[in-house]
This record gives C-alpha cells, sequence and structure tokens, in this order.
C-alpha cells in the first residue's frame, strides 16, 4: 500500500531523513510525533515528491518511484495516489469553496461539472459546510478553512490521505471541530498519515504510532504501546516533555 | 507669434480633435495586448531561469527603463528598417503606425513583465504545493492558480501603466501618426492657436484618463470581490 525503502534526504548537506523505512498498509491511520526539527515534515512531502528524496523508493498505491530517476510524468502518477491536508490550508484563494473541492475532479479526474459539484456538495455536507458553497476562503474561519481543505482532499478518493499538523495553525477552541472530522474520516477506513502534536488525538485515532528524532524512526508501536510502555528512553523524553507542557498550560488555563 | 488668446475656440477645436481619437486609441489597444504577451512570456523567462533568454530579458528590460520612450521610438522608426533591409525586407514604405504600436508593445511589454514576476511571485508558493498535491501539473497549477491571481495582483500596476502608455501615444506625431496629436500640430500650423489647441487635447486627454480611471476601479472592485475579508460570518 505504502512502501518507503532507505529514504534519504538532506538541505545543505544536513541529513533530515537518515534513511527511512516504512510499510503502511490499506486503511492504517498512522501518526507521527516527535520533536520539532526531526523530519516529520519532510518525511510527509516526501511521500509526495513535494520533497524529492534524495534517494530511496516510494512507492503509494501501485506506483512506485526510484528517486534517483525520478520522471516528471512518474512523479505526477505518485502524485495522483494521495492527497494532502496542509498546516496553513493553503486553499486556492480565487476560488470558492466549492470550486476549491471540484478544482481536483475537474482537472485531474476529468469529472464533469455537473458530476463534480454533485460530489463536492455531499462531501462538504460530510464536513459540516453545506451552508457555504459560495463563500472564499477569506470569508471563513481557521477551522471551516481546514475543513474545506479536508473535503478537497476526500474528494481525489486517494489511496492515502498525507496530514502536517492539520490543526496546529488554529485557535484552541476550533480545534475539537477539525479534529472530530478527522476522526469521523479514519472510521471509514481511509488510508491516512497524520503528523500531529494533539497527543490525546493521536492516542484515540491511530492504529500505530511513529515516534521520530533527527531524521530516523526511533520507535514504533501501537498507541498503548507508544504512550503507555515506550521503550526508547528519547520516546520517553519526549513524551515526559509534551505532558508537562500539557499540563502546564492546562494549568495556565485552569488559573486564568 | 500666436495669436490672441480666443477661448471659443476650444469649443471648435474638441470635436475636431476628438474625431482622431480612435488612433490614439487603437494604437493603445494594440500595443497592451501586444505587450500583456511580451509581458507574460519575459515574466516566465525570468522566473523559470531559461538560460541566455533570461539574461537576454533582463537587458531588454533594463534597457526599456533606462532610454527615454520617444529615443525607442526613433531607434525602432529608423533602426528597423535598416535591419530588415540586411535581410532583404523592404518596409520603409509602411505605415509609421506599426512602428509606433511596435515601439509602444516593446515598452509595455518590459514594465508588465516587471509587474507580472512581482505579481506572480506574490502568490503564496503554498498555493502552488496544494495544486501539486490534487495532481495538477506544472502548466495546469500555473494557468489554473497561479496566474489568474497574478493578474488580480497586478492589476492596479497594470492599470496605472496603461494609463501612462496612453498618454505616451502623444508622441506618435514625432514620427508622422495623424493621432490626435499629429492633428493638433496641423491645427496650429493652419490657426496659430497654439494655446487653444494645447488646452482643448489637454481637456480630450485627461477626460479619456478619468474614464479608463473608472472603468479600472469598478474592473477592479469586481475581482476582488473574494477578498473582502469579512470574518465575522464563522458559525
Ligand atoms: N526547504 C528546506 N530547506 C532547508 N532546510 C529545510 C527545509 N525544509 C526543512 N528543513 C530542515 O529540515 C529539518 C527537518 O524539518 P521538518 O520540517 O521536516 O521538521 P518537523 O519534524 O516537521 O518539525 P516541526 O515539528 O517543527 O514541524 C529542520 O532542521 C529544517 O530546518
Ligand atoms: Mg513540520
Amino acid at each position: 500500500m505504502i512502501y518507503l525503502k532507505d529514504i534519504k534526504k538532506s538541505f545543505n548537506q544536513q541529513p533530515v531523513l537518515k534513511g527511512i523505512n516504512l510499510k503502511i498498509g490499506k486503511g492504517e491511520v498512522v501518526t507521527i510525533l516527535g520533536p520539532s526539527g526531526s523530519g516529520k515534515t519532510t518525511l510527509l512531502r516526501c511521500l509526495n515528491f513535494l520533497e524529492k528524496p534524495d534517494e530511496g523508493i516510494v512507492q503509494v498505491g501501485d506506483v512506485q518511484v526510484e528517486s534517483k530517476k525520478a520522471t516528471k510524468r512518474e512523479i505526477l502518477s505518485l502524485r495522483r495516489q494521495s492527497a494532502m491536508v496542509f498546516q496553513h490550508y493553503n486553499l486556492f484563494a480565487h476560488k470558492t469553496v466549492l470550486e476549491n473541492v471540484m478544482e481536483g475532479l475537474i482537472v485531474t479526474k476529468k469529472y464533469k461539472k455537473a458530476e463534480a459539484k454533485r460530489e463536492s456538495e455531499l462531501l462538504l455536507e460530510k464536513v459540516g459546510l453545506g451552508d457555504k458553497h459560495n463563500y472564499f476562503p477569506s470569508q471563513l474561519s481557521g477551522g471551516q478553512q481546514q475543513r474545506v481543505g479536508i473535503a478537497r482532499a476526500l474528494a481525489l478518493n486517494p489511496e492515502v490521505i498525507l496530514f502536517d499538523e492539520p490543526t496546529s495553525a488554529l485557535d484552541p477552541e476550533l480545534v475539537g471541530e477539525v479534529l472530530s472530522v478527522i476522526k469521523a474520516i479514519a472510521q471509514e477506513g481511509i488510508t491516512m498519515v497524520i503528523v500531529t502534536h494533539e497527543m490525546s488525538f493521536a492516542k484515540e485515532v491511530s492504529d500505530r504510532v511513529l515516534f521520530m528524532d533527527r531524521g530516523v524512526i526511533v520507535e514504533e508501536g501501537s498507541p498503548l504501546e507508544i504512550f503507555n510502555a515506550p521503550k526508547e528512553e528519547r520516546t520517553r523524553q519526549f513524551l515526559n516533555r509534551i505532558s508537562r507542557d500539557f499540563s502546564v498550560s492546562f494549568l495556565e488555563e485552569r488559573a486564568n | 507669434m500666436g495669436k490672441a488668446f480666443d477661448p471659443s475656440l476650444i469649443v471648435d477645436f474638441i470635436p475636431t480633435l476628438i474625431y482622431y481619437l480612435g488612433v490614439t486609441l487603437q494604437i493603445l489597444a494594440a500595443s497592451v495586448l501586444l505587450g500583456m504577451v511580451i509581458g507574460i512570456a519575459a515574466a516566465i523567462l525570468r522566473l523559470f531561469r531559461i538560460p541566455v533568454l533570461n539574461q537576454f530579458v533582463i537587458l531588454y528590460i533594463s534597457f526599456i527603463r533606462g532610454t527615454p520612450i520617444l529615443i525607442q521610438l526613433f531607434l525602432v522608426f529608423y533602426g528597423l528598417p535598416a535591419i530588415l533591409l540586411f535581410i532583404n525586407i523592404d518596409i520603409s514604405r509602411m505605415d509609421a503606425l506599426y512602428f509606433v504600436i511596435i515601439t509602444y508593445a516593446l515598452s509595455n511589454g518590459a514594465h508588465f513583465a516587471e509587474i507580472f514576476r512581482g505579481a506572480i511571485k506574490a502568490v503564496d508558493y503554498g498555493q502552488t504545493e496544494a495544486a501539486y498535491s490534487v495532481g495538477m501539473n506544472n502548466s495546469q497549477s500555473f494557468f489554473r492558480i497561479v496566474l489568474p491571481q497574478a493578474i488580480r495582483i497586478a492589476f492596479p500596476n497594470i492599470a496605472n501603466s496603461i494609463i501612462g502608455s496612453l498618454k505616451d501615444t502623444s508622441l506618435a506625431f514625432t514620427i508622422g501618426v495623424m493621432d490626435m496629436m499629429g492633428r493638433g500640430e496641423t491645427l496650429i500650423a493652419a490657426t496659430a492657436h497654439a494655446l487653444e489647441v494645447y488646452l482643448s487635447l489637454a481637456v480630450i486627454y485627461y477626460a479619456v484618463v478619468l474614464l479608463f480611471e473608472k472603468i479600472f476601479r469598478l474592473y477592479e472592485n469586481r475581482i476582488n470581490r473574494h477578498q473582502t475579508v469579512d470574518v465575522s460570518v464563522t458559525g
């Protein structure tokens, strides 16, 4: 389904991914945790070649690409296997909510306009934006924009949806609405890879959790294994620090 | 010397001169359209740093920006036939209007190229990545996502540039084009009422510029309707 072999990536001679091997099965929900700068975003972006790996093999669905020899055509067909939900939503600013969702269907899936419209309306209904079709992204809250982003990704009916910190740009009170949409689609058996700092969400939604640090996958396992019985010292330290930050911010919030 | 100032002549001159507004607008329209094509092509060559052509475009733009348009006009008027004569094409009898259009197209092209380049760079790269992520190729993401937004961003500057260009067309008479200005010159020769002629021309140019500004503003409001930030509608 998803298969990564020995993925390496450097920026300015600094290795950021140091040989990532990974298999993800159909319908699996995998979250990636790790400290800032550990390479989570870079790994996710290598999956659709928004970042071209220096070395290694990327396979999504039945499209396999050898990084060093990747042609434009191969990259295009690899990208058509996945969809991505971005930290900063990256909606098409000159298109309405409905057009944002339709765009991929029309351009890459060659849907007829009426068909694309029908499909997109259903999806917008599903993410709770049935009444916002003709709004432009700038007229929506962050949480609404991100739900459009999710609908746009779902519309492509991809083999996998990649999420890069989908809620970290949101005001705290808007995080919930986006996470609950993601949880709902996780239940439908769509394969997802999610980079997140929302620990309780990761615990709840994941089939498997990966912990990354300094360009390698340090540890992986079920949420229970990673959160309750981490084997690696680095994982433990990271989780301790996060839960400490969490309780501090929790207390601060209580105090206010 | 001119004759005594007679403002009532302005009323006579304006209709005579306005009759030639069509030529002025023709020069403007042709040179703006050609300039758009040149400008977008040059901006793309610059943005994608196409070897050799990129350097050529840089030189072209800096030359246009660094020399007066009147001189560019004479260079095209005398230079182009001379160059083409080398390859045995004789255009010395071509209507002067075409030399004007070529010059202004080249001039507009250089200015538009810089405006478009800035505007294309101003479109958030995240949207290009989003376009790739939904499976678009380079040209689909450029023409469907980036360019429409770049045109909106560029529009106010393009509009200013077009208005500047409209006024610059008043130099066309120097190579013998019979536009409003050219007709004005013949009127002066015939009547010796230079001030009245220039006042009439000022009135016409000013009115046309105001009209253009109005149209551009209406259009700008229309294309920018999606940018009316109205966050109160969250629900
Ligand atoms: N385009 C780039 N050019 C240069 N360096 C980059 C680029 N993208 C990422 N890096 C570097 O690669 C390293 C890993 O970055 P990455 O964004 O993958 O980390 P991350 O785990 O997603 O961190 P965060 O949790 O802060 O998002 C960082 O040191 C970053 O500075
Ligand atoms: Mg990141």
